[in-house]
């Protein structure tokens, strides 16, 4: 129970959306299954923490040690909380 | 736990594979370990690029090492990634099966690293666990326990700094150890998963005769992956297995539960609960790293493209600057040697093939390996440094509209150097139709072979040393721009008709910058300049020897000029045949001869048109190229390379898919003779009508 509180304190929205420079823990993938496996399989399963670093198009994001790239389109599908930084 | 299972000591030298991550190092690494004994060549049917190479133990005894392709999961999206499953779960004839595995891993990184480990310790096979990168890691404040993650998993763990040579020696200390630990991991298979897997590893086992650990690392893999990619080579499932999985397929389907999502997460949970374990985080990072600074520009959307364009600018800059004086000395130095031996020999036909077929052909190719050089050196400095993926990164919006993603730049910016490797590279993406457009606009980007054309008709072009040589080097990038704009318009006009599709989406690792490792660029580059004198001393020698002779033969009668006699030759009946189709372009059925010698490859033009025209010269100086070019005529008397001919021929060169190398490369690579019959028709096709609009545009304004 406690958990799912915390959790509806934060906003959640897509990674899209997520303002550059703030950092935020995926919640969920809702995309079709071959994508959501892809997304995984590069780091972006649950509970993963993210920074976006830039993009409005094409997103750069800073992920468990690394920088990755991914198109808008592929980023729509994962769901944030934010959890530091932005307005 | 009980003991960990000890392996049986091999007899013959052992087979290992290393694997790893993209970016990790591991070919850095396959280097340092088996130095100079490398063969490399290709797995049948892919050109993925197939690496072997022989280590020595400690004890001297030697080893045999597969570098394979890097991926970042079993579940094999591209051809690439296919041959790399294929290979460890033993599906290929033509390549032994690894006995033991060295999976390397990037230790800043691990997570994501060990989502791979995590797949091959499945596979119940002898592993060795590399931590590649400690010292990166360590400055990042990360504190990975190796000798933790050996107790937790049983199986060697060495940390090892692959670029200065730390490590090597424990890595290869446990390479020659005969009985190599099994993984002592396990981890939970979700439950309503379990009967699954159980009856497939069964079925795998009874039917395709896999020992029995594999077959449960091969259900659990066909459980996650629909085995969608399947490449020539590899050994097909049999029918009963298929069966099997088709219906359990069914059967979650009609429950709605995502068995691949869940295999996933329970994978990831076993990771995350390890590296609590082993990773303790100094802490928080200060600062932005030097990564980070340069990212901010040169990913920045406008000082982006600035960036670009500059490097770009530099690259073409850098070709005619720089190889200006090597170029002299090895055209100097070729007149010299046809000069030499005409002084030397007596004249008669042997003296004419040596001198104007062989090295009138050959060295007019070969002095263009100045410039081929520098454009290695540029294209392998920026794959070294992790440029390429940033350039990636800027130009995949520009691509998305064209329906490409960021991922087919990197091919197509290869392609500037060579269309091959090019093409090769379009087999780290992952759609299918993406890769087949990829592949059919590549050799439309502006390659190294067109670079002697460029230049031998630039030349011709301004024969005066007073123009600028702003002027030329702006006329050769609008030859190279239109190569880029008809293969990004092509691009368009395929997503759009023949193999349309969603708008790929693309996911990439940006690698950390590195300082560029000059002994590897200078490997590759002289790797590269081999290649080009190996064909320029076969197949080109052949051509000009062949060609030679067809223009030298049948004889004409004794009294008739040179011209007469190229006229009535073979190589002139050839040309002339062709001529009615290229005379509306304003080539004559000399130039044809050139047209048609350099379908084997682009820079034969060159040397076609040495062997046509110094054929010419009875005088026993060798004239540079370009002045015998300008000194020929039409029958009527006027000058056959005027300023429109010269401009009309380079682009011909940009559209015309002229490099039998190519054909067969996209023949392998598309496993049909479909879609390399079709680039040549839609590529000649367009160079002939976009030539046609060029020349008689031009005639019309009375150019």
């Amino acid at each position: 129970m406690m958990t799912v509180d915390l959790r509806q304190q934060r906003p959640r929205m897509p990674l899209t959306e997520l303002p550059v420079g703030a950092t935020g823990r995926v919640c969920a993938l809702d995309g079709e299954a071959g994508l959501c496996q892809r997304l995984r399989e590069m780091g972006f399963c649950e509970s993963a923490v993210i920074e976006k670093v830039s993009g409005v198009h094409t997103l750069l994001c800073q992920l468990c040690g690394t920088r990755i790239a991914l198109s808008d389109r592929a980023a729509k599908h994962v769901v944030v909380e934010l959890i530091r930084g932005g307005v | 736990m009980s003991e960990p299972i000890k392996s049986t000591a091999p007899t013959r030298a052992p087979v290992y594979a290393l694997v790893g991550n993209p970016n990790c190092g591991k070919s850095t690494l396959f280097n340092a370990l088996t130095g100079l004994k490398q063969k490399i060549g290709n797995y049948p049917g892919v050109t993925v690029e197939k690496k072997m190479g022989t280590a020595y133990s400690q004890h001297g005894q030697p080893l045999t090492i597969i570098d394979l392709p890097g991926a970042y999961s079993l579940a094999a999206r591209s051809p690439d990634e296919a041959v790399l499953r294929d290979v460890l779960l033993g599906r290929r004839a033509d390549t032994p099966m690894p006995d033991r595995i060295v999976c390397i891993a990037d230790a800043t990184n691990l997570e994501r690293n060990l989502y791979l480990v995590h797949q091959i310790l499945d596979l119940g096979r002898p592993v060795i666990l590399v931590l590649n990168m400690m010292d990166v890691a360590e400055r990042a404040g990360l504190v990975v326990r190796a000798a933790r993650m050996e107790k937790e998993l049983g199986i060697p763990v060495i940390p090892c700094e692959a670029v200065n040579g730390k490590g090597l020696v424990e890595l290869k200390l446990a390479m020659s150890r005969h009985d190599l630990p099994l993984s002592r991991h396990s981890w939970a298979i979700p439950a309503p998963i379990a009967p699954a897997v159980s009856e497939i590893a069964a079925s795998l086992s009874e039917n395709d005769q896999r020992a029995p650990l594999i077959a449960r690392a091969e259900a659990l893999l066909l459980l996650t992956d629909q085995d969608s990619v399947r490449v020539a080579g590899s050994r097909p499932l049999s029918a009963r297995t298929v069966e099997i999985l088709r219906s359990w397929e069914k059967r979650w389907e009609g429950q709605g539960t995502d068995w691949a999502g869940s295999l996933v997460n329970s994978r990831y949970d076993a990771i995350t609960a390890l590296c609590a374990h082993v990773i303790e985080r100094g802490g928080e990072k200060t600062g932005a790293s030097a990564s980070d600074r340069i990212d901010s520009v040169v990913t920045h959307p406008v000082w982006g493209w600035a960036v670009l364009g500059a490097v770009m600018t530099a690259l073409f800059l850098s070709i005619f600057t720089f190889a200006q004086v090597p170029m002299d000395w090895i055209g100097d130095h070729m007149a010299k040697l046809a000069d030499a031996v005409k002084h030397t020999m007596p004249a008669g036909d042997l003296r004419d093939l040596i001198t104007d077929g062989a090295i009138g052909g050959v060295g007019s190719v070969i002095t263009f390996l100045p410039q081929i050089l520098i454009l290695f050196f540029f294209i392998g400095l920026l794959e070294s440094t992790g440029y390429m993926a940033r350039a990636a990164f800027i130009m995949d919006r520009l691509m998305s509209r064209v329906g490409l993603n960021g991922k087919s730049f990197i091919p197509m910016l290869s392609s500037y150097a060579c269309a091959i490797p090019g093409i090769m590279a379009t087999r780290t993406i992952e759609d299918t139709k993406d890769r087949l457009v990829t592949i059919l606009v590549a050799p439309l980007m502006s390659c190294s072979a067109r670079l002697p054309v460029y230049l031998l008709l630039i030349a011709a072009l301004f024969p005066s040393t007073t123009v600028p040589i702003g002027a030329k080097v702006g006329i050769m990038i609008s030859m190279y721009a239109l190569g880029t704009l008809g293969a990004f318009g092509f691009a368009w006009l395929f997503k759009r008709t023949l193999l349309k599709g969603e708008p790929p989406l693309m996911i990439m690792e940006l690698p950390p910058y590195r300082l560029p490792k000059l002994r590897d660029v200078a490997l590759h580059m002289c790797e590269r300049a081999w290649m080009f004198l190996k064909r320029a001393g076969t197949i080109i020698l052949g051509i000009s020897i062949i060609l030679w002779f067809l223009t030298a033969y049948p004889k004409a009668p004794a009294g008739t000029t040179d011209q007469q006699q190229l006229a009535q030759s073979f190589a002139g009946i050839a040309g002339h045949a062709i001529e009615p189709v290229i005379k509306p372009l304003g080539f004559d059925w000399q130039i044809g001869i050139g047209l048609i010698t350099s379908f084997a490859a682009r820079e034969v033009f060159v040397s076609s048109m040495g062997v046509i025209f110094n054929a010419q010269t009875s005088d026993d100086n060798t004239a540079p190229l370009h002045d015998a070019l300008l000194a020929a005529k039409w029958p009527d008397g006027r000058a056959l390379f005027t300023p429109l001919v010269c401009i009309t021929l380079m682009v011909f060169y940009v559209f015309a898919m002229q490099c039998i190398s190519t054909v067969a490369v996209v023949r392998r690579e598309t496993n049909s003779w479909r879609w390399p019959l079709f680039q040549i028709a839609y590529m000649t096709g367009t160079a002939w009508l976009v030539c046609l609009i060029i020349y008689q545009t031009g005639r019309a304004f009375g150019f």
